[in-house]
């Protein structure tokens, strides 16, 4: 690190800091409002009739008797729906089933009555007929070229096909003394958000067509879906987002078809519709995230210099295209993982079936491929000899290596060696990893893995990438900042607090963050492939500084002191090097205020410029990485298959840590997503059906599974972000599960190529099913 | 929708008194089994009319030594067991048992008499209380009847409990001098785990180090758990010294086959259970060398 850079970080009073939460108080004393929270006067309840199988026709469907039943006060069905389709990328996805239903969690009708229960009745009352149709539940029956469409109006059942071309692979192959090929796949996972969906669609309220308050994560994609399904002006619908009881990707898509039916039965009823899920009908309608079939082919020298790779992945897009074009072109960009790779040729591809639909969960596309790169390295390392940090440091990327995509890493700093060599420091990792490699007694072993990635931060190539904030100093000084990101539980408004008071130089109380609402907030994108701290940040600096310099030129012309003189801190102006304050905020803002200045800003951010070519997958397609190591430390029960996780060491380079508090937050986070996917979670289907509907069967890691977690913060700053700062929230979970894995190897000497690493996978090296569906 | 009336009561006569009264009536007592299985409109629920709380009668709460034997009500909550002193020094194979049910807010709601009524596969209580030999008494209008454990668990979720019939207290005898106790379980994660398997054994090691009076039973392993005897009888005769923990296990998992069939979970149970029975064996052996 450079001086200057050293002493910088010295100088600042608010970012950097590990603050409390500014909304702390309100979620820990319960006065924080969820969706499910909210009332209204004369509100109805809806709720949704769902399919009774993954794939059907719709004969008949009678409505009367449910209509006649006491309290019932309207149905609504898919012909209902002034534009049934909606989707962010491709708009396929059926607000309600029309003609046939393509997956379990399809809706047909909803209902809204006076009561809960009354609208529960009359689902029992709607009468549908069905013809059940064969369907496809393995994206290699639906890539078949004889394949039934899952959607008729298609040519085939390809939701997309994404390439990236480098060098010559059959060259590269011939240049290989040792080729390995391997095939690994991964599960459906649940988000498992505390919080199942809900919200209220409130009918013609101040001059709104239609305003819904609730558990949405991007306010403005869900606005976005209900004008188009209302086929009404976006200034027309309001979004008004409510605390988050998490989301984690999951509260995109499910929410706008929520959002959708409750808005047309507001608007047909007059009356404010309240839909809350239940965890079964969470679980049974909102998306997962894809299950991958991967096949990697790797060659290296007997060095263990890689020259070339192979990659084909199929993601299992569900009924609906959804995210999947966009979750599998990160996939096409990551692939390799961070190594230098001369010859690369990788196939991404998404295919439709009659399984529950795929979209966005933490990670996006990587956690799949990074399990297959860092099991195959491992695998690559044994068959070289070599240990896996050895062949690993041989091929990562360094200053100005070239990706995959050909781009050259020459605008940061590329920290792989960094991280790495901090987290092996931290877990021990050599000493371990040689303790471990000798024969250990008794049926309980141990192991030690490591997992390391690359992440573009931010969209990339997939949409266009800007943000904006408006930061207003009120008449008292106090301040409002408003984006159109939205806090999902990770701590965005404090970060964004945190630097507009670093900005302005004033204490965090002053400031209140606002509710993203989308008539108000600056449209910003989604909340989303953890962009917000980078692109909202930059926004919000971008803001207070403006307010700043207005502040500045009044300030010195009243007191004949040049503006880059000025110095603002602790609540007032100074000049610069001066103990003595000229004036304090307070009094600042009542001068500009007697000068009537505008004291609101909008602050505007565009992420810098990149490029991608679809046909070769050549490039920038992201215009910064983050870099991190994750190192699991595990003792496996041998003769029972059990896995106890001992330790799970993370080290990730995020730029600059606005809150080191929240941070770790997230690496704490991050680690058991990352634990649940790897030995755990899995949403288990069966032609379709889905058998694990609750927490009952569908298990997540519980505190008593959580080993020690070792968060290390690895900081060096970016240019393009805020301080430096770049991204954390998906980098956490990525590197978990191929961790796990790695060590869960080097203890049992048996390589499980097949997530999660159940108790039957580990014993037996294959997993167990009951068979049977649940219907 | 399961619609019915609610009762509540705080006396076993008033009980009594509602059996005779309505018909079709069901136990509610801690209910962390019937409040999902009422939410999952589970197909194990009978068919009733009245949901009777029962969990304000402080009869059913009370623990007593009675010379020979502990009584335990069966409204006795997990959390009371693992801390109530009469049970920890007398059956500490239930207290292993007890810790591993659910979380805590389960264990502070869940009852003894619940765990063994609900009469899981997987319930937690039952392979130790069917090694410690324990009895329940069922009151009807018509009196009292005991009934070994073992004998009153009649299937998946099947006991012989009478529609009339309460269930009013389990007896467990006190185990005499150089017993040895040991419950083993597996689950999918440490907490909020439903047993994959699970295995209680009790046994006598004489002053030769012999084992005798054997009770291997396990849960999750067969219908409903119940004693293995083939496993039994292999163990009693044999001594700590030279006893062959690898040929018993391969017994236990035999006999676990025997009476389940080969099932889809066979490849993982049979040698898993073997696991289970070297390890209680071995922890036992190891017991009883150190109190030597």
């Amino acid at each position: 690190m450079s001086q200057e850079r050293k002493a910088k970080k010295m100088d600042y009073d608010k970012v950097n800091k590990p603050i409390r939460r500014v909304d702390a108080y309100e979620k820990v004393t319960g006065k924080a409002k969820f969706g499910a929270d909210l009332f209204f006067p004369n509100m109805l309840y809806a709720k949704v009739l769902r399919s009774r199988y993954p794939h059907a026709r719709i004969v008949k469907i009678n409505i009367e008797k449910a209509l006649a039943y006491p309290g019932v006060k309207a149905i609504i069905r898919a012909e209902d729906m002034p534009n049934n389709e909606f989707g962010v990328i491709v708009q396929n996805q059926q607000v309600l089933a029309l003609k046939q239903v393509l997956y379990i969690g399809d809706g047909i009708a909803v209902a809204a009555a006076e009561t809960k229960e009354a609208a529960a009745k009359a689902l029992e009352l709607i009468e549908v007929e069905y013809e059940e149709l064969p369907g496809i539940f393995d994206p290699e029956e639906a890539e078949k070229k004889d394949a039934p469409l899952i959607h008729s109006e298609l040519e085939n059942n390809q939701v997309v096909h994404h390439r990236l071309r480098k060098g010559d692979t059959e060259k590269g192959f011939a240049q290989a003394e040792v080729i390995l090929e391997r095939e690994f796949t991964t599960q459906f996972v649940e988000h498992g958000y505390i919080e199942p969906e809900s919200l209220v669609a409130v009918p013609h309220e101040h001059n709104s067509l239609v305003t819904i308050y609730g558990s949405i994560q991007n306010p403005f994609s869900c606005r976005n879906a209900v004008a188009s399904v209302l086929k009404v002006p976006l200034n027309k619908v309001r979004i008004i987002q409510n605390h988050m009881g998490g989301s984690f990707g999951g509260k995109d898509e499910v929410m706008f078809s929520m959002a959708a039916r409750a808005a047309l039965l507001a608007l047909k009823t007059d009356r404010p519709v309240k839909m809350v899920n239940t965890r079964d009908e969470s679980i049974l309608e909102s998306y997962k995230r894809h299950p991958y079939k991967m096949k990697y082919k790797v060659g290296a020298t007997k060095e263990g210099k890689l020259v070339a790779m192979e990659i084909k992945c199929l993601a299992d897009s569900g009924a609906y295209a959804c995210q999947t074009p966009f979750v599998t072109w990160r996939s096409v960009v990551q692939a390799t993982g961070p190594y230098e790779v001369p010859h690369v040729r990788t196939d991404t591809y998404g295919y439709y079936t009659n399984n529950v639909y795929t979209g966005a969960m933490r990670g996006y596309g990587s956690p799949q491929i990074i399990f297959a790169q860092e099991s195959l390295m491992d695998e690559l390392a044994e068959e070289l000899k070599m240990t896996p940090r050895a062949l690993r440091l041989k091929n990562i990327y360094h200053n100005n290596s070239i990706t995959a995509s050909g781009q050259k890493l020459d605008n940061h700093q590329v920290s792989l060696e960094e991280v790495i060599d901090k987290a092996v420091e931290a877990s021990n990792y050599k000493e371990k990893y040689r303790g471990y490699s000798e024969p250990q007694s008794g049926d309980k072993k141990r192991g030690i893995g490591m997992a390391i990635s690359f992440r573009g931060c931010s969209l990339g190539a997939e949409a266009t990438d800007a943000a904006g904030a408006i930061v207003a100093i009120q008449r008292d000084g106090s301040i409002l900042i408003s984006c159109g990101l939205a806090e999902n539980g990770e701590g965005l408004k404090t970060v964004f607090t945190q630097i507009a008071a670093e900005e302005l130089g004033v204490g965090i109380k002053r400031i209140n963050y606002m509710e993203v609402d989308t008539s108000v907030s600056p449209e910003s994108g989604a909340t989303v492939a953890s962009r917000s701290t980078i692109l909202g940040g930059n926004a919000v600096k971008n803001a207070a500084c403006q307010l700043k310099e207005i502040l500045a030129k009044i300030v010195a012309a009243e007191f004949k002191i040049r503006v880059d003189n000025l110095d603002f801190k602790n609540e007032n102006i100074y000049e610069k090097n001066k103990e003595q304050k000229i004036i304090s905020f307070d009094e600042a803002v009542n001068l500009a205020n007697q000068k009537r200045e505008f004291l609101s800003a909008f602050g505007w951010y565009k992420a810098p410029d990149i490029s991608w070519d679809e046909e070769t997958g050549q490039g920038r397609p992201y215009f910064t990485y983050v870099y991190g190591c994750q190192i699991a430390e595990v003792e496996v029960d041998t003769a029972t298959g059990q896995i106890e996780v001992l330790k799970m060491t993370a080290a990730h380079d995020v730029g600059k840590a606005i809150n080191p508090a929240t941070l770790k937050g997230q690496i704490y986070g991050g680690v058991m997503m990352g634990l649940g996917y790897g030995i755990m979670e899995e949403v288990e289907t069966a032609q379709g059906y889905i058998k694990n509907t609750n927490f009952d069967e569908y298990l997540i890691p519980t505190i008593k599974d959580m080993p020690e977690i070792s968060p290390i913060i690895v900081e060096n700053p970016d240019p393009h972000g805020p301080y430096g700062a770049k991204s954390i929230g998906e980098p956490t979970l990525e590197l978990g599960a191929p961790a796990i894995a790695n060590a869960v190897a080097q203890a049992t000497g048996k390589r499980i190529r097949h997530l999660p690493l159940n108790l039957e996978r580990v014993l037996l090296g294959h997993s167990l099913s009951k068979g049977g569906t649940k219907k | 929708m399961i619609s019915y009336e609610f009762l509540t009561t705080q006396k076993i006569e008033e009980t009594l008194n509602y059996f005779d009264k309505f018909s079709k009536v069901h136990i509610l007592a801690g209910g962390t089994d019937l409040l999902v299985n009422l939410y999952k409109e589970s197909p194990r629920l009978p068919d009733f009319d009245y949901l009777l709380d029962i969990s304000n009668i402080s009869e059913l709460k009370i623990i007593n030594l009675i010379s020979n034997f502990i009584e335990i009500g069966p409204l006795v909550t997990h959390s009371r067991l693992i801390h109530e002193p009469l049970i920890k020094n007398n059956f500490p194979v239930l207290v292993e048992a007890t810790y591993t049910i659910g979380s805590t807010q389960i264990r502070n709601r869940g009852t003894i008499g619940g765990n063994i009524v609900n009469a899981s596969p997987a319930a937690d209580l039952l392979p130790p209380l069917i090694a410690l030999g324990a009895e329940v008494e069922l009151t009807s209008r018509k009196g009292k009847r005991v009934s070994s454990l073992e004998k009153f668990l009649t299937g998946p979720y099947k006991t012989k409990l009478q529609a009339n019939e309460l269930l009013t207290k389990i007896k467990i005898p006190l185990l005499g001098d150089n017993y040895y106790t040991d419950f083993q379980k597996i689950g999918r994660r440490k907490a909020l785990s439903i047993a994959r398997l699970s295995l209680a054994l009790v046994v006598k090691i004489d002053k030769e180090g012999i084992f005798q009076d054997t009770r291997v039973v396990p849960g999750s392993a067969t219908p409903y758990p119940q004693s293995l005897p083939e496993t039994e009888k292999a163990i009693n005769g044999k001594s700590t010294f030279n006893i062959d923990v690898e040929e018993i296990g391969k017994i236990t998992g035999k006999e676990m086959v025997s009476i389940t069939g080969e099932r889809w979970s066979t490849p993982y149970k049979k040698p898993t259970i073997a696991v289970l029975i070297k390890r209680a064996l071995k922890k036992i052996i190891e017991e009883a060398k150190a109190s030597d």
